[in-house]
């Protein structure tokens, strides 16, 4: 028997899902009934948003020529916060899938993914998918596809997930054309002896409330059998094998051992996915390999907010729901922090914006709290005249000015795939985020590839928005965090009826400041009620007033009937109005609604 | 001349002693000729001679009611209010039979005040020497603008040339206390045809005069109208300053604002009258959440904490008698009943006594942190050991309340 190891890599609605739900279906793993389920989608949130954030992996059974192969496919999710998840597939396959839609063609995402697999040496097939749709023009994406990513446009394979058109000659592809599975990936450094050492690498881990946590992993070399006795060779901590498996697509357990080459998950005792270290290499205890497998880097966290109890919801509550939710999914970060404003609550790092969106999400829906949550913002490097060199992730932290020498934010490399037409206004949308022109590059008659450097804080919030609505839709971005660089950048806070509301200062560039201001009190004169007193708002520098606003106490409010005898309904009239007022935070005898503090990221285009 | 001068004042009088029983009786009649557009009071478009049998029936169902709740002596309550809907569309007939049961039931000697609510057209000599003779010694009329076009505003169908001939009716017959309901910041008002509506009372001189800032309500044709934009309301800060101009004029003319919109004439030390003065004793028990039973379709209760409401359903209403369909059961926690309380007492201008406060609110309750808050910033005050909304804080009495609730 044959085993082929391979993912699949898409722009995120290029069908990647219904194609693998074929590819499974044709192999008869799945049955018709299932098929109708998106298999390897499991969390509602995610299908909901049409999305898959963890990956998984499914073994299925394939003939060709003659020979059994046993297919591995390595799922991965599409989007471009899900980089590192991507990236951590790839490190467990010998082959990828590309797909690219045949009406759509080469998207943003497409291009980064491929060359992420290009870089980890991955056997590719590109696939021209949806060609049942009438605006299909496989031939023409065949080239876009040769033009852009070197991968010759006679090789790739023509499909439609929908009718079936082609998933036999790919499933036949991925038998003759990727390579069988290897002892070693590309820059591994270890010794030739390691090749019949057990060296497993585990490229993701989930969280089961029966099992604990269940590891997936991609076995290099050895053997590995239920009751062995391994060792994390980056954590050096020790396990003992309970359970090894496959998902074919149910998860399936197996009593033989699992051997070099295979895909497979593994249940250990672990209590929680802190103990587990995504890219880290299992071992024997007993015949441990010399070398680990490369490392792969877990992600730092780019994107910061604050999440602080609101209602009726306690801190104890609150830090039950992250906590909880951290044993499911070590993906973000979280420390206690304390605002002036807010009270206790909890800093989270993310990997992106979507991120942070899931994640408060879940803590909302799953553990059943109610939160605010403040202005995401990045990570800054500050120097001091002193010559220390730390990071805040809160604007509040910043030291005085008078101690700093410099600031310096993230920055990215963006890569934005859009129609000519849209070029103009593009450009100019970078310039007003301070983005610093790379390059331009021809990609069809009627699409271009556009290369810009761009402060990851300008574009954490709508950027991506802007993006779309400029292009009409077609426009798509990835990116890359590109370091950190120096600028012209300035603590604002803001006071709020004299009071500084800490969780709502940021971080701006000086020449922005007055504007952003501006723009800033606006909105939160818009989303601040009135009040029974006049409420003035500021916005300052230092101790320097840059903007102001205010708003007006409320003119009249008292029902001059009583109902009658009716009390119990003018009771529950005014019961409304207080209750709105519970679900906001009262800072100082202000009353803030959750949005006012998203009100920093409004930048008044 | 004697200058009128306030002998009465609620500060330190316990107007309603007897805390277990029924103090109050209210009586809802659910009929009106047509629907003013602003109303959502329950009741039924009705015209007394095609309705004939439909009044006879909700009297029956009415008087089995009544009946319901006598005692084996007579309910010794202090007021009885028959509202509505438009009492006086009731015919002079069935009168008789409620008046003849109230008699079997109530002691009218421990009677303060007997008030029915009357609309200008419908007041007759008739009728009102038949209430008088039953005890009704107070009639309120709904006049809310003697300006010809703003009753149109309203939808509101009467003569304004009628409520002073009303008022006369009513004297002669012999009714001592007189009520003008009256509406301010009606669509297209302005500050001189408030100033001519105000005129026109202070002319009439009622006893007791309450003016009411117009509520667009939900699920009236006057909010729907407004939703569609063919009515534009009075601007928030237009109506404040009508509200303080009725407030000043109203004192000035020697009426005394007893509750955030009712006044009641200052009475002079010669005149013959209880504590209360002009003041309306059935209002006062609801503010001072005394006991009292409501009778009729939607019709509201509160005995000893505990509330209800009849169903406003006529049709209902008749076929469960003598016992009505309720709703809106309640009986709150002691927590929200001080709440509940303050919400009330607030409304009265003179306030909520600071013993009451210290009997009633615990140390350890937040409203003392919030009324702290609210007295910083001069929305309540503390006046002759009351607690009280202050003259800026009345405007916005509602969300002053409702952070005490
Ligand atoms: S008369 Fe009174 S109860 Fe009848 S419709 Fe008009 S406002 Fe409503």
């Amino acid at each position: 028997m044959k085993i082929r190891n391979f993912c699949i890599i898409a722009h995120i609605d290029h069908g990647k899902s219904t194609l693998a739900d074929r590819l499974l279906a044709s192999t008869g793993a799945v049955t018709k009934r299932e098929e109708r389920e998106q298999t390897l989608d499991s969390m509602d949130l995610e299908r909901e948003r049409g999305i898959t954030i963890k990956a998984s992996s499914v073994s299925v059974m394939h003939h060709y020529e003659g020979e059994d192969y046993m297919l591995n496919f390595i799922d991965t999710p599409g989007h471009v916060d899900f980089h590192y998840e991507v990236s951590r597939a790839l490190q467990a396959c010998e082959g990828a899938i590309l797909v690219v839609d045949s009406a759509q063609g080469v998207e943003a995402q497409t291009v980064a993914n491929a060359y992420l697999a290009i870089e980890s040496d991955l056997e590719m097939i590109p696939v021209i998918n949806k060609i049942d749709l009438p605006g299909a023009r496989p031939e023409e994406i065949a080239l876009e596809t040769e033009q852009v990513l070197g991968l010759p446009a006679d090789e790739c394979i023509f499909t439609s997930a929908k009718t079936g058109a082609g998933i036999t000659e790919l499933l036949d592809a991925i038998c003759a054309r990727l390579p069988d599975p290897s002892p070693r990936k590309s820059g591994d450094e270890a010794p030739k002896s390691d090749d019949e050492k057990t060296r497993a690498l585990i490229f993701d881990a989930k969280y089961d409330d029966y099992r604990g946590v269940v590891v997936y992993f991609r076995l290099f070399g050895g053997k590995l059998k239920v009751g062995d006795k391994i060792r994390m060779m980056g954590t050096k901590r020790g396990f003992a094998v309970g359970e090894l498996g496959k998902f074919k697509p149910k998860m399936t357990r197996q009593k033989e051992p699992m051997l070099a080459g295979e895909v497979g998950y593994m249940v250990a005792s672990i209590k929680t996915l802190a103990d587990v270290n995504i890219g880290d290499t299992i071992t024997l205890d007993n015949d441990p390999a010399e070398c680990a497998l490369p490392g792969y880097q877990e992600p730092h966290p780019m994107v910061f907010c604050d999440f602080y109890p609101s209602g009726e919801t306690q801190f104890d509550d609150l830090r039950e729901a992250v906590t909880k939710l951290h044993i499911n999914d070590a993906s973000f970060t979280y420390q206690p922090t304390n605002s002036e404003a807010l009270g206790s609550g909890f800093r989270c790092g993310f990997l992106g914006m979507l991120h942070m969106d899931i994640i408060q999400e879940r803590l909302e829906r799953e553990g059943n709290v109610s939160l605010v949550q403040t202005a995401p913002t990045v990570t800054y490097e500050i120097e001091q005249r002193d010559g220390t060199v730390f990071e805040i992730t809160n604007p509040a932290d910043l030291p005085d000015p008078s101690l700093i020498k410099e600031i310096r934010e993230p920055m990215i490399t963006a890569e934005i795939i859009t129609p000519n037409k849209s070029i103009g206004d593009l450009m100019k949308l970078c310039d007003q985020r301070r983005g610093e022109y790379k390059k331009q590059q021809y990609l069809s008659e009627t699409r271009q590839i556009l290369d810009y450097e761009l402060p990851l804080a300008e574009t954490i919030y709508d950027f991506y928005d802007k993006l779309k609505s400029i292009t009409s839709g077609y426009g798509t971005m990835d990116y890359q965090l590109n370091g950190f660089r120096r600028d012209n950048l300035v603590k604002m806070d803001i006071l709020v009826n004299g009071t500084r509301v800490d969780a709502l200062s940021v971080i701006v560039h000086r020449d922005k400041a007055e504007y952003r201001g501006r723009v800033l009190l606006k909105r939160l004169k818009q989303e601040i009620d009135r009040h029974l007193f006049e409420i003035p708002l500021q916005a300052a520098i230092g101790g320097k007033i840059i903007a102001r606003e205010t708003i007006k106490s409320v003119g009249k409010n008292v029902t001059a009937k009583c109902y009658g005898g009716d009390v119990t309904r003018k009771r529950k009239l005014l019961e409304k109005q207080k209750k709105g007022k519970e679900r906001m935070k009262r800072v100082g005898t202000v009353d803030i609604p959750q949005e006012a503090f998203m009100a920093v990221l409004d930048t008044g285009e | 001349m004697q200058q009128p001068q306030q002998v009465v004042s609620g500060h330190g009088v316990n107007l309603f002693q007897d805390t277990q029983n029924a103090l109050g009786l209210y009586l809802h009649i659910p009929f009106c000729f047509h629907k003013c557009h602003y109303c959502d009071f329950y009741s039924i478009v009705d015209s007394a001679t095609r309705h004939e049998d439909r009044q006879q029936h909700f009297t029956d169902a009415l008087i089995s009611e009544l009946l319901t709740a006598n005692d084996k002596s007579p309910l010794k309550v202090r007021t009885i209010f028959v509202g509505g809907g438009t009492p006086t569309l009731l015919q002079p007939k069935f009168w008789h039979q409620i008046f003849q049961t109230l008699h079997k039931i109530v002691d009218f000697s421990s009677l303060d005040e007997f008030t029915v609510e009357a609309n200008p057209e419908t007041v007759t000599d008739e009728l009102m020497r038949l209430f008088a003779q039953n005890g009704v010694n107070r009639i309120s009329i709904g006049a809310q603008s003697f300006d010809q076009s703003l009753l149109k505003v309203l939808e509101r169908w009467h003569d304004p040339q009628n409520v002073s001939k009303a008022m006369n009716i009513a004297r002669n017959a012999g009714i001592r206390y007189i009520n003008l309901d009256m509406i301010f910041a009606i669509p297209s008002q302005t500050m001189d045809r408030l100033n001519a509506d105000l005129d026109a009372v202070l002319d009439l001189q009622p006893d007791h005069i309450s003016d009411y800032s117009l509520i667009f309500e939900p699920n009236t044709p006057l909010t729907q109208k407004r939703n569609m934009g063919l009515i534009q309301p009075i601007k928030e800060d237009i109506e404040r300053d009508m509200f303080e101009h009725v407030i000043t004029r109203l004192s000035q003319a020697g009426y005394d604002h007893y509750e955030i919109s009712n006044w009641a004439k200052k009475t002079q030390a010669n005149q013959d009258l209880p504590v209360w003065g002009n003041r309306c004793l059935h209002n006062l028990l609801y503010w001072h959440n005394a006991n009292w039973l409501g009778f009729g379709p939607s019709a509201a209760s509160h005995m000893n904490g505990h509330r209800w409401k009849n169903l406003p359903h006529l049709g209902k209403y008749i076929e469960g008698s003598p016992i009505p369909p309720t709703i809106d059961h309640e009986y709150l926690k002691q927590h929200d009943r001080i709440g509940e309380q303050l919400m009330m007492l607030l409304r009265l201008r003179e306030g909520v006594s600071t013993a009451w406060i210290k009997k009633h609110i615990p140390d350890s309750d937040v409203r003392h942190q919030t009324i702290k808050e609210l007295r910083d910033i001069n929305m309540l005050e503390i006046r002759d050991n009351y607690l009280r909304l202050t003259d800026q804080g009345l405007f916005v009495g509602d969300a002053v309340i409702a952070r005490l609730l």
